[in-house]
């Protein structure tokens, strides 16, 4: 591109953007080509947002994603396996960003938490009173459900990202070589083109992130876990009445168990059971187990639509970047058993931003891109501290007593600070850092209403 | 509220916040409309209507201080809540958020700019005296629209003495395309400008007094406008529907045309003024063109 190619009163950012691109090799130029492999959440955010700086900027970017799979498809065809919640704070930050869910999407939305244990249970409402967690369908939905006019959340995205002015290319990609310091990347039919950067948004459920591995710079796949999620499907009127808007929590002491979450969806219960070694077996006898019995409704009966034992990525790779290539979402650092969709906007942001506003360098991605990636590990250790407490709460029937104790009292007072409610309220709605979520539940506070309901089961006992 | 639906719903009317009241929230709208207002002495002033997507409330989130115009819902509408903290905590991680923000206030800035721009230039042609009829009718006919009684048309009409006929001499809407001219007594106007009484037609074809042209109305608010107890012209504000004004309506617009009716006087007087003073003038240049006999 020349100067001619540009209006006199566009000299000077042409001159800024020469002066650029001749000091730093690996900045983006007009016409770069972007290569996102991966058509989820992670690779249309980043594609919605690198367009949409690039656009400030008055650079021109060429985003393609590379995706053989059809969201719009009901069942296993176009669907990527995940519980389908969107949290309160990722519905406020998009509509901040101009991204609006439409109700076309949202197939419930949900404004308070029901918690299940062996002691009881006990409602937390939103702070705000509004429905501001979304219930979704990250592809057409189960399988038969057509004809319920709701759009897929994945769809929706990557109709976003096509809007800014990417495009979908619905092929799969089989491997990527360097070639003269870029990668070019191949399909069955051959060399499809060459990047100035690719963007791995492959998840850990597709079967595509060998490509990367084999990419030969150390990038090895997440560390993953199974959970186990099946859709249950029950008439309309069952589900509003039976489930309100309420996503039911379920703290249970089986064995392997982190928590179990049954999401209200109009005609379906989608049931998201999170732990270690889960199985096929796990669904049922988590359904026949006398907490759950009682949650569900009596007298009717209910289908086992789809099932499936997605990966969950318990540990993020060491090297999640290189020159030109940057793994993101949950091939790359991905929050712990919550919060997938959060993660995936926050890492595609992040990534587009270092890559739009810097630079595609290895470097570029360490100094821009990792301390937002490496933040998501370090609060994954809180994470696990919380659900280590929170095993101690559901085991022990006692501290499972007391815990919803308070919570109940937090909740009928209007004037209470709710606390633990807070606690329980973030740490299961992805709201909250859970390195915030652990400074709240240890704090003096929290100890004291602990240490209140303790003295207070002595009382009574004697 | 639908199952399906995120954020509340404000029906018609319903007040979302008010001006002075705390803010620690911002909001962006779901669906339907959201009027900003601003209260005055002579009641509130509509700043603006906000449609789906837009943001607003802002501007207490940065400057800590009370709302500075209240925000109401104009039919049905859904709003999604922003807690103040949590997006505060969000931009400090990433900054770029905010530039959607940043996007609606510059949007308000430059519209603001515009309207203070285009009130400094009214005021100022006010304070000189150098408005001429039309302008000045214009401005009473887009307040009388904006902040009285809306309409689909209206129109201001002034007796042109020489002829004592009526004739348009600003309008909007449909009447924008008419050259009607009456005469006083003639038609629903020129009634008006004989009684020096408001009217408010609610089904204007039953009406004997109308004089049916191609355009085509079922309610018409008719008010004199009157100065030491002589009418000079009415304004017209009229609707296709029928049963479309209230009694409210026409007393409103009817207050509204007396200090619309001594603002056009003194437009008019000082008009005269200067026709005559452009006379004198003419005549002095041309008794300097004669040369003394001697």
């Amino acid at each position: 591109m020349s100067p001619e190619d540009h209006p006199k009163t566009d000299f000077a950012a042409y001159v800024a953007k020469q002066a650029l691109a001749e000091s730093h090799p690996y900045a983006l130029d007009d016409d770069a080509r972007i290569a996102v492999v991966g058509g989820g959440p992670t690779g249309s955010f980043f594609s919605i947002f690198a367009l949409k700086l690039a656009k400030m900027l008055d650079k021109k970017l060429n985003i393609t994603i590379y995706d053989p799979k059809n969201f719009t498809k009901d069942g296993p065809a176009g669907c990527n396996k995940c519980a389908g919640i969107i949290s309160e704070l990722l519905v406020q930050t998009l509509a901040v960003e101009g991204i609006n869910l439409p109700d076309s999407v949202v197939w419930k939305g949900i404004n308070s938490y029901q918690l299940h244990t062996t002691k009881g249970s006990v409602s937390i409402a939103t702070p705000s009173f509004e429905n501001t967690i979304a219930a979704v369908y990250r592809g057409g939905g189960p399988k038969g459900i057509i004809g319920e006019h709701k759009e897929s959340f994945d769809d929706f995205l990557m109709g976003q990202a096509i809007k800014e002015g990417a495009e979908h290319v619905p092929r799969k990609i089989q491997r990527i070589e360097y070639e003269n310091g870029k990668p070019v990347l191949f399909s069955q039919g051959g060399e499809i083109e060459q990047a100035d950067l690719v963007v791995g948004a492959v998840g850990v459920n597709s079967g595509k992130s060998g490509i990367f591995p084999d990419m030969g710079f150390g990038y090895e796949e997440p560390q993953t876990v199974k959970a186990a999620i099946t859709e249950i499907s029950f008439d309309e009127e069952i589900i509003t009445e039976h489930f309100g808007n309420s996503v039911h929590l379920f703290l249970l002491p089986i064995k392997n168990l982190k928590f179990a979450a049954m999401i209200p969806k109009v005609t379906y219960l989608t049931l998201c059971i999170l732990g270690h070694d889960l199985n096929a077996d796990t669904v049922r006898d988590f359904l026949a187990y006398p907490v759950v019995k009682e949650v569900l409704p009596k007298s009717v009966g209910y289908k086992l639509n789809c099932r499936c034992l997605p990966k969950m990525n318990i540990r993020a790779p060491k090297v999640p970047f290189t020159d030109r290539v940057v793994m993101c979402g949950d091939a790359g650092s991905t929050r712990l058993f919550k919060d997938g969709l959060g993660a995936a906007y926050i890492m595609g942001k992040a990534a587009a931003n270092t890559a739009v506003l810097h630079g595609v360098s290895k470097q570029d991605f360490q100094e821009h891109y990792y301390p937002v990636y490496k933040n998501i590990i370090v609060d994954n250790q809180f994470g696990n501290y919380l659900y280590f407490l929170a095993d101690l709460y559901k085991n022990y029937g006692l501290l499972t007593r007391w815990m919803l104790q308070i919570v109940r009292e937090e909740q009928s007072d209007p004037e209470d600070p709710k606390r633990l409610s807070s606690v329980l309220w973030n740490m299961f709605t992805g709201n909250e850092r859970f390195k915030n979520i652990f400074a709240t539940a240890v704090s003096l506070p929290v100890r004291f209403d602990l240490w209140k309901a303790f003295a207070r089961t002595l009382v009574i006992r004697r | 509220m639908r199952e399906s639906e995120l954020g509340r719903h404000y029906a018609d009317g319903e007040i979302i916040f008010k001006e002075g009241d705390k803010g620690d929230v911002m909001y962006v709208i779901q669906s339907g409309k959201v009027k900003i207002s601003k209260n005055s002495s002579s009641g509130d002033i509509k700043m603006t209507t906000l449609q789906q997507g837009d943001i607003f409330g802002e501007m207490a989130l940065f400057d800590k201080l009370p709302r500075s115009a209240s925000a109401t819902a104009e039919g049905d509408t859904r709003i999604l809540s922003i807690d103040k903290k949590k997006l505060f905590s969000t931009i400090w991680k990433d900054p770029t958020v905010v530039l959607k923000v940043i996007e609606t206030m510059s949007g308000t800035i430059r519209r603001l700019s515009r309207d203070f721009a285009e009130l400094k230039k009214k005021k100022q042609s006010m304070l000189c005296g150098t408005m001429d009829l039309e302008e000045t009718c214009s401005f009473i006919l887009e307040e009388a629209r904006e902040n009285v009684v809306t309409a689909e048309n209206g129109s201001i009409m002034l007796i042109e003495q020489e002829k004592d006929q009526l004739y348009i001499t600003a309008a909007f809407g449909e009447q924008a395309q008419k050259k009607l001219e009456l005469a006083v007594g003639e038609g629903v106007a020129g009634d008006v400008i004989e009684t020096g009484k408001a009217e408010l037609i609610n089904d204007v074809l039953t009406d004997e007094r109308y004089k049916i042209g191609s355009l085509e109305i079922g309610s018409l608010l008719c008010v004199p406008f009157k100065y030491q107890g002589k009418c000079f012209g009415v304004l017209n504000l009229s609707s296709r529907n029928g049963n479309r004004f209230t009694l409210d309506n026409l007393q409103l617009l009817n207050s509204f045309s007396r200090y619309a009716g001594i603002a056009l006087k003194n437009v008019l007087c000082m008009s005269d003024l200067k026709h005559a003073t452009d006379a004198v003038l003419s005549h002095a240049s041309i008794l300097d063109g004669f040369q003394p006999l001697g």
